[in-house]
């Protein structure tokens, strides 16, 4: 189970990671054709803010599994390790799994509107606003399944839970 | 009934003392117990992209809004909230009251499970700020970047050669002071003064034929609504009323005094001439008729207000010189009346 | 299908945790609580973006407003995922991560370290200097200190220079960044201060941004100077020949430094945004290391995914922070907050002090967004029926704010500087390092009182004249 969910979340880490370098690209080519050829593209301003939105979403779940989120340690390093990681378990349960579920709950409400709606950007180029927002509603979700997996973690004392530190 | 309201405007441009002074309205007029508006300021619990469907879902009862800033849900928002180069003030207040343009409203709010009530009226908008070159006539617009909100606008701004850029209203001051665009339209002189563009721009071409005039208003979700007396929803309705009539005046008073402030500071302000506008007037009906054809519910709004233009053009031209505006040569209904559902 | 099971999840939901509700509680309350929960949260080790999430999410609860939980999409939604400016931050880090990675930035201060070898503190100086640089070029906290970080922390512990007051120049300086223009605090700031523009905001934020920076650099000579322990000079043999030098400093490091000067340049004369000139220094780090022939695929797709990871951990900061601020506002926190401000003190001066003590503490709490959103409708009215200059205000204001995001336990600065450092770097000694660069903010805080001149000169000179 716990390897399944790291694995799902790696894949998905692995591949949207590349996507930097995708707006990057669409973010030169814009600047070039507007200063060298004078002739700026309409559509790369909605659409890397989309792909950037896309990006960072998607790897939520992807910076749990390496336990990149930013946290504080100054109490917890001087715990024992058994007090240490049930106030971890306690900090799931009470922060992480509310946060997640509703993000998840309202990020699909929010999302099969839009795509109810069909909605648009509003401008003279109409590029379809619904898939970033149902990506939200699948981002909350690998999000949720991470942080299930960690606190399976923490509950069985898995080994492979991997220090911030070592990632950053 | 308690009510939370917020608006796509933040405190720093004069929009928002449009909604303040239907807030104040309602809240003096309405006993305490049947209804009490918490105003917030744009921003301060959504975005203004998302003031739309935070009042759609229920989670706020009320929003104010330009009505344009929806037309991706639906682009018959679009005539709803501005026209180009057709109605002016006056126009709008006639066909909502008059026309029948308040049951577009709210059959178009309607449709997304919400009641509007349209309360602000302002006049034409100030027309583009650019940063090192004038806009004299509409070949200096050739390869220009423009911000520019709207899809008629935008699609118009592309006929007459220029790049329509969309970016929120924050974002314009520091877009001219790099050069990342050409020049920019916001809204009226007054609001654009708020915004600091005097510091910005050294030249300003009038008149706003891209945005002759605006509407603004409240959205409602439909439940919160229903849950009022209708004696409380009459009273809000008065209100409204109330508000755009002030709106009215107010807007132009200020908008006269930020015109000197721009003069003041040396800006060089130019009108394009007759014959260009006339040019621009065509290519607008022809881009009206071009959105209109592609969504049913646009080409029904715009031939409502068509419609309203013929019938009053007959005694408006009439009465001239001391009648309301000016009958435009606008888009063939007849053409629009054939794409609407 | 979805559709019902999605309602049907939010209506269990609801029902479920309808107990926690409080009837009749008032904003004050929500307010406190809410507060206590951030608190618990962070001393619990959680992550900060889940805390401040979670307490959104709790906090709506405890009102009986389950309903609001439908802002923190929005928000989350138009304040993060539709937000251009934003974007130059996984950008900033990729094009630090392509430097650092091949090794590119280790040569450049190596060679940087021997231009200063006769100078007092010279590598830290350096760092000062580019820290500034870089600070100006993003204007985003989270993104200045990671690039710096994941640029410079290393050299400067590989050449003995003492861990905290490592940790803490390139802490506090990537903090400059919000300070020094073109930063988007500012421009934030003058979108909800009625008559101050962004022009007026970053002329006046200038001079005192800039001095603040010499005063760090300062310090480090000064520490340099007296304990040379802590901030080696490069040994007497260690020290190369005059053409050596030269040779490496056109090699090492004027390629990168072009390139951190170049996007500077490219945003200040009006070529690029903050957004595109992140992706062409991307782009021109990548073809540094390149071209220097330090290109490897491995470290090219590991850099994406460091990347991916940072600029998550950043960006969700960004998310908890917006739920946290959206539903802090719609329960009453909001106005509680504002009321009891108004009721604290009647005398401008005490009204003054109060104001200022609250954005610093606020700032150990709260990401700046929110304290901009929370104070500017409470304090600017005060302002200006207390005849004090608005543009003055907001400046100082913003100075303050570079205390609260260095202040312990909950500067943002010092979550950023742990996600970076390596384990052998406690929290405490981040902590410790920053300390006296506290007190240097505290010091300019003090000078701008006393010399307003410090803010008013300069958009006086520009705006006035
Ligand atoms: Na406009
Ligand atoms: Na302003």
């Amino acid at each position: 189970m716990i390897r399944i969910i790291d694995g799902l979340s790696e894949a998905v880490g692995r591949v949207v990671s590349l996507l930097s370098g995708v707006f990057a690209a669409i973010i030169i080519y814009d600047v070039f054709m507007r200063y060298v050829m004078r002739a700026p593209t309409p559509w790369a301003f909605d659409l890397t803010k989309m792909i950037f939105g896309f990006y960072f979403i998607m790897l939520g779940g992807y910076a749990l599994r390496h336990q990149a989120h930013v946290k504080v340690d100054l109490l917890t390093s001087v715990m024992a390790p058994r007090t240490r990681r049930w106030t971890e378990i306690l900090g799931y349960l009470i922060f992480f799994l509310p946060f997640s579920f509703v993000f998840m709950l309202y990020s699909w409400q929010f999302g099969l509107r839009s795509l109810a709606q069909g909605e648009v950007t509003y401008g003279a180029v109409q590029l379809p606003v619904y898939p970033l927002k149902l990506a939200m509603g699948v981002a909350a979700c690998l999000l949720f399944l991470q942080g299930i997996a960690e606190m399976l973690k923490l509950i069985v004392g898995h080994e492979d839970r991997r220090h911030a530190d070592e990632v950053a | 009934e308690n009510w939370t309201m917020t608006s796509t405007w933040p405190s720093s441009l004069e929009l928002i003392e449009i909604d303040r002074k239907f807030v104040e309205l309602a809240n003096a007029m309405i006993p305490d117990e049947d209804l009490t508006i918490e105003f917030f300021e744009g921003g301060a619990l959504v975005p203004a992209g998302e003031v739309f469907g935070a009042v759609e879902s229920g989670t706020i009862q009320a929003g104010a809004d330009w009505p344009g800033y929806w037309a991706g849900r639906d682009a018959a928002f679009s005539p709803l909230a501005t026209t180009a180069s057709l109605f002016n003030a006056v126009d709008y207040v006639n066909w909502i009251k008059g026309w029948g343009g308040a049951e577009l409203y709210s059959e178009i709010y309607g449709q997304f499970g919400m009641v509007y009530l349209p309360y602000g009226v302002t006049n034409n908008e100030s027309g583009f700020r650019t940063v090192d070159k004038p806009i004299r006539t509409t070949d200096d617009l050739q390869g220009m970047r423009l911000r520019l909100s709207g899809l008629e606008q935008g699609r118009l701004l592309e006929k007459l050669g220029g790049s329509q850029v969309s970016m929120a209203g924050g974002e314009i001051y520091q877009s001219l002071e790099r050069g990342v665009i050409d020049g920019a339209e916001f809204s009226t002189p007054n609001v654009d003064l708020s915004g600091g563009f005097d510091q910005v721009t050294q030249y300003w071409s009038t008149p706003g034929w891209h945005q002759s005039s605006s509407v603004f208003g409240v959205m409602i979700n439909q439940a919160a609504w229903d849950a009022l007396s209708p004696e409380t929803q009459e009273m809000l309705r008065i209100a409204a009323d109330a508000t755009m009539l002030w709106s009215l005046a107010n807007t132009e008073k200020r908008a006269t005094e930020a015109y000197q402030a721009f003069q003041d500071a040396g800006i060089e302000i130019t009108r394009l001439d007759d014959a260009t506008l006339e040019n621009i007037q065509n290519m607008a009906n022809e881009t009206i008729v071009e959105v209109a054809c592609e969504n049913p519910n646009s080409a029904k709004v715009y031939a409502s207000m068509l419609t309203y233009l013929q019938d009053y053009g007959k005694w408006r031209d009439a009465s001239a010189p001391f009648n309301l505006g000016r009958t435009p040569a606008g888009p063939d209904l007849a053409a629009i009346e054939e794409c609407a559902q | 299908m979805l559709n019902e099971i999605v309602n049907g999840g939010i209506s269990v939901l609801n029902n479920l945790l309808g107990w926690m509700a409080i009837p009749g509680i008032g904003g004050e309350a929500i307010a406190l609580i809410m507060a206590g929960l951030l608190v618990l949260g962070l001393f619990m080790g959680h992550p900060l973006a889940f805390v401040l999430g979670g307490t959104a999410v709790l906090g709506a609860f405890i009102a009986g407003k389950p309903m609001v939980l439908g802002i923190t999409i929005n928000r989350i939604f138009g304040d993060v995922l539709d937000n251009f400016t934003l974007i130059a931050i996984p950008l900033f880090v990729l094009m630090a991560r392509f430097l650092s990675d091949s090794g590119v930035t280790d040569k450049m201060f190596e060679a940087l370290r021997h231009l200063m070898a006769r100078v007092t503190g010279g590598l830290g100086l350096a760092v000062v200097f580019i820290s500034i640089l870089l600070a100006a070029t993003t204007g985003i906290i989270g993104a200045s200190i990671t690039v710096m970080g994941v640029m410079a922390l290393k050299p400067m512990l590989q050449y003995g220079y003492d861990k905290r007051l490592t940790t803490g120049l390139i802490g506090a300086s990537g903090c400059l960044g919000i300070l020094i223009p073109p930063s988007i605090m500012l421009i934030l700031m003058a979108s909800y201060a009625p008559g101050l523009s962004v022009g007026e905001l970053f002329a006046g934020a200038m001079l005192p941004g800039v001095l603040l920076g010499l005063m760090y650099g300062l310090y480090v000579f000064a520490v340099a100077l007296i304990r040379p322990d802590l901030a080696p000079k490069v040994a007497e043999e260690e020290q190369i020949s005059r053409g050596a030098l030269w040779r490496m400093l056109a090699v090492e490091a004027v390629p990168p430094l072009v390139l951190i000067l170049g996007i500077l340049g490219s945003m200040l004369f009006g070529i690029a945004t903050a957004t595109e000139a992140s992706a062409i220094g991307a782009a021109l780090a990548l073809l540094i290391v390149i071209f220097r022939g330090r290109f490897t695929l491995a470290n090219f797709y590991s850099a994406f995914l460091e990347t991916g990871r940072t600029s998550a951990m950043i960006l969700f900061i960004v998310v908890g922070a917006t739920a946290f601020t959206g539903v802090f506002n719609i329960t009453g926190g909001l106005s509680a907050t504002q009321s009891l401000i108004r009721g604290l003190a009647e005398d401008p001066n005490t009204l003054l002090v109060v104001m200022l003590a609250t954005v610093f503490v606020l700032g150990m709490f709260l990401d700046w967004t929110g304290i901009v959103l929370l104070c500017f409708p409470i304090f600017l009215p005060i302002v200006s029926e207390m005849g004090i200059e608005p543009l003055w205000f907001v400046v100082l204001m913003a100075v303050v704010l570079q205390t609260s995001f260095l202040s312990p336990p909950f500067g943002y600065a010092l979550f950023y500087m742990r996600a970076i450092a390596p384990p052998d770097i406690t929290t405490g000694d981040i902590i410790r390092g920053v300390l006296p660069f506290i007190v240097m903010v505290l010091i300019m805080c003090g000078l701008i009182v006393y010399f307003p001149g410090l803010i008013t000169w300069l958009p006086d000179q520009l705006y006035k004249g």
